[in-house]
């Protein structure tokens, strides 16, 4: 029976096959050719999958040639000159620097004031009531329609019970209802797991924020515990806004963009 | 039993061949076409099955690789040993660890999708939710790329590790690098161990297979150890401690006398006390090899000490030259006697031998008078029981003849032939004589037989069996027997008369023709029958075909009527030689005759005319999916 290598070991006793180096070789030199016979002739899905991957892979190849030409040539090198020198026409403009982060903390003061907050966001498409909300009509022959579902997510708080089923006016199904957000800080590029504590605002409708229906757009609040973030005063942050970037009921999951 | 699967485990597949494989695999084997217009139902439906058409494959491939590969804990504690040496127990628990987990998350997300899919309420929002579904699926899967390819590569080691029964006989070869171990597993077995001047040529557990006294037996072959501690093995030396830990062989410990391997005796000893306590509860044999180039009498004194304090302890020092083979055929049977006899004495201490010999009864007859009755061996048997255990060639085997001669060599299986006189032992026979089969004839008691069958038919013939039986007929029966007698005559006689007379092509037969009422009266009264009663007679009146009487000729009885077309197709020739001028027209004329017909002999049709069709709808024509390609004809 054939043990361990069998494969190396036959070969050190017996070589190759006469051809086999020939074969070898020329079976190289024709992978150009078939390459290029199947980019020509491949068609439908598998077509578009393969040119993909070789575009891909064409990429690369182009980055590590440029990076090899790098090499060769000589190229400026822009660390030499160091940061904060200025040449002798610009010696005297130094001061503009600093009155230009006082005139933004100004700026930034009467927005919050005004009640404008910068989002990442700034303008989403508002949702119509026929879109959020979907009649669900009731009664012996089905002509009451008083009954609204809720057709995107929602969020529910964590002692939510249910209006009694006769009396409730907005449905808010089970599988629908979302506890996290994997919320993505701009500066670290990193993205967490963070349960929601409550939704701030819907900017379609005041009666969306009331529901807790999220859509794109929507800000909501989230559970910043695990970040560790500590005050100017020594106070842990546990709660900070977030906006949602993806519309929530085509994605199953919630992606939102921590306001800081 | 787990030891015998490692070869059948699935290949199993990088990551991104995975993720490929299913994804073609659930675009290709799931319906393709919806449109908007559709119920929501069956848009939901739709695309809930893709969802779960890929869960389910995945599961179905990830589970497959779980219960291929071995559990550490089911298998026998030498495997385990063995993986864990070679693979890491924790790396490979983590790696199978890693694809429980990948399959726990991908059913999960299918379960997530499907219930969120039931609130889909239009095309587009069941197809990014399905969208998202395999893009989880996929993602959890690109993160164990280093898991699977680990997999694969352990994998490819397994199938390829020699099967190694733990519980038989097993003659397990331990020493230093070098001494010879490999050398005497290839002279004992059929191994074919790679045998090099180089330390550590064997690298990992090699086994072959070997049988005395009717029995199969492993012997095992390891890698050399040196001498340290355990802690500072590597891998490639505790596999050989892994076997001698595990398994309960024979001990063959080699050493190399000569110290060719670059090891003082001095060393090879200490590596044995070293090693003792792993010899536990097992035979031991020294083997004292390459005693061609240096034997132990030669050694200096304190040498030799070494093997007679050895010898002293009990275990046996034997010689051995695995280059002149001398001593290795008697480490074998010491070897196996002492296993044999080890195994025995277990399985007598053991709890099951019990239940066997309850059952077990030898009967020994009584004596019933002082005659000595010992058992009768032929001398045959006992001189053959001596050559099994010398194992020395008795005879000249073809083999040994083959080597001698070389190219001259003629396989002449004649020589062996059992014949009365020696000389015609290279006559040639012929196969065939006169038309019959010599091998039909050929029976070593033919004459007897002959002989026989010859006395039986004298003695039937003697007792009067082929006698007629004249005096049981009576006067009726003669008279048949003579008038059937007279009938055969003349029916002689009238053959003998056609057969003088000329044949005029096809004949119609006697009983076609008309008979004349004058011809049978003569013949029926020639043959004895009293023909003068016409009034009881049955003639048939044959209609008159002309008017008038015409005379008749007086026909032959042999030949044909002819009408009118008869006689003009006698003339003219038939259809499939008119026109051809010579044989070589005619020739190709049925030559193409032959050809047209070929193609509809072929289908099976009953000529030109047949135009039936047995399958008007072939199903591999018309089941399956419009791909790729032209689609403008079926």
């Amino acid at each position: 029976m054939p043990q361990n290598e069998h494969i190396e070991l036959h070969r050190k006793r017996h070589g190759y096959r006469l051809d086999h180096h020939e074969k070898k070789r020329k079976k190289e030199s024709r992978e150009a050719h078939e390459r290029s016979h199947k980019a020509r002739k491949l068609i439908g899905l598998k077509a578009k999958l393969y040119h993909k991957q070789r575009h891909a892979e064409k990429i690369q190849m182009k980055k590590t040639i440029k990076m090899h030409e790098q090499r060769k040539t000589k190229q400026k090198n822009d660390d030499k000159t160091p940061e904060g020198a200025v040449p002798a026409y610009l010696l005297d403009r130094e001061g503009q620097s600093r009155a230009k982060v006082l005139s933004n903390m100004i700026k930034q003061k009467r927005k919050e004031k005004a009640g404008k907050w910068e989002v990442p966001l700034p303008k989403v498409r508002a949702q119509g009531e026929t879109e959020v909300l979907k009649v669900i009509r009731t009664g012996k022959r089905q002509k009451k329609a008083w009954k609204r579902m809720v057709t995107k997510v929602c969020f529910v708080g964590d002692g939510f019970t249910r209006k009694p089923p006769k009396y409730e006016r907005f449905i808010r199904p089970m599988g629908l209802r979302f506890k996290k957000a994997h919320v993505t800080h701009p500066e670290l590029k990193a993205t967490f797991c963070l349960p929601i504590l409550g939704v701030k605002k819907n900017p379609s409708s005041p009666l969306y924020t009331t529901l807790g229906v999220i859509t794109k757009g929507t800000v909501i609040e989230v559970n910043v515990s695990e970040l560790g973030l500590v005050t100017q005063g020594g106070k842990v942050v546990w709660g900070k806004y977030a906006q949602v970037t993806n519309n929530p009921e085509n994605d199953g999951c919630i992606n939102a963009v921590l306001l800081v | 039993m787990a030891l015998y699967n490692f070869k059948k485990i699935m290949v199993v597949p990088t990551a991104k061949e995975f993720i490929d494989i299913t994804l073609s695999k659930t675009q290709r084997k799931t319906p393709t076409v919806i449109h908007k217009h559709y119920q929501i139902h069956r848009i939901r439906h739709f695309y809930m099955r893709k969802v779960k058409f890929t869960q389910q494959n995945y599961h179905d491939r990830l589970t497959q690789i779980l219960t291929d590969f071995p559990k550490l804990d089911d298998i026998h504690p030498f495997y385990a040993d063995l993986m864990n040496v070679l693979y890491d127990k924790d790396h490979y628990k983590l790696a199978l660890g890693q694809i429980n987990i990948a399959k726990n998350l991908i059913d999960n997300v299918a379960k997530d999708y499907v219930r969120l899919m039931k609130y889909g309420d239009s095309l587009y929002r069941c197809k990014q939710l399905k969208r998202a579904a395999l893009g989880r699926m996929c993602t959890i899967l690109k993160r164990q790329k280093s898991s699977l390819e680990y997999l694969e590569q352990v994998r490819q080691h397994l199938s390829r590790l020699p099967t190694i029964d733990p519980n038989t006989r097993t003659l397990l070869l331990c020493g230093y690098p070098n001494v010879g171990k490999s050398s005497f597993i290839n002279k004992v077995t059929r191994a074919d161990v790679d045998v090099q001047p180089y330390a550590f040529t064997t690298k990992s557990l090699f086994v072959g297979h070997m049988d005395y006294r009717y029995l199969r037996w492993q012997v095992v072959d390891t890698p050399g150890i040196l001498d340290h501690p355990l802690e500072d093995r590597n891998t490639i030396e505790m596999q050989a401690i892994t076997a001698l830990a595990h398994l309960r062989a024979a001990v063959l410990y080699v050493m190399d006398v000569s110290e060719q391997c670059g090891h003082t005796l001095q060393e090879q000893l200490e590596l044995f006390n070293n090693i003792r306590p792993l010899f536990a509860n097992k035979p031991l044999i020294i083997v004292a090899n390459k005693c061609d180039v240096k034997k132990i009498t030669e050694l200096s004194e304190e040498n030799q000490k070494i093997f007679a304090d050895l010898s002293v302890e009990g275990i046996p020092v034997i010689e051995t030259s695995t280059l002149t083979e001398e001593g290795v055929m008697q480490v074998k049977t010491e070897a196996c006697d002492r296993l044999l006899a080890h195994r025995v004495d277990t399985k007598m201490k053991g709890k099951k031998v019990h239940d066997v010999l309850n059952r077990l009864h030898l009967a020994m007859p009584t004596k019933r008078d002082e005659k000595e009755r010992p058992p009768f061996i032929p001398e045959g048997a006992l001189t053959r029981r001596k050559a099994m255990e010398v194992d020395a060639p008795k005879r000249k085997l073809e083999r040994d003849l083959e080597m001698e001669l070389g190219d001259d060599y003629i396989l002449d299986l004649q020589k062996y032939w059992d014949l009365m006189n020696d000389d015609e032992k290279q006559d040639k026979i012929p196969e065939v004589w006169e038309g019959h089969n010599i091998a039909d004839y050929i029976d070593p008691d033919i004459m007897k037989k002959l002989q026989e069958l010859e006395k039986e038919e004298e003695l039937k013939e003697r007792a009067g069996e082929y006698d007629s039986d004249d005096e049981s007929e009576d006067e009726e029966m003669q008279e048949i027997r003579v008038l059937a007698k007279q009938i055969r005559e003349k029916k002689q006689l009238m053959v003998v008369e056609s057969k003088e007379k000329d044949v005029h092509g096809p004949r119609m037969p006697r009983t076609a023709t008309k008979v004349e009422r004058k011809t049978l009266e003569k013949e029926m009264g020639n043959l004895g029958l009293d023909m003068n009663d016409k009034d009881g007679s049955h003639y048939a009146q044959q209609a008159r075909r002309s008017r008038s009487i015409a005379k008749k000729r007086k026909r032959e009885a042999s030949a044909p009527p002819t009408s009118k077309t008869r006689s003009q197709s006698a003339s003219r020739p038939p259809r499939d030689q008119s026109g051809l001028r010579d044989p070589k027209m005619a020739k190709k004329a049925k030559k193409i005759m032959k050809n047209s017909q070929k193609g509809m002999n072929r289908q099976g049709k009953k000529g030109e005319a047949d135009r039936h069709v047995f399958d008007l709808k072939p199903k591999h024509l018309l089941a399956g999916k419009r791909k790729s390609g032209t689609t403008d004809r079926r």
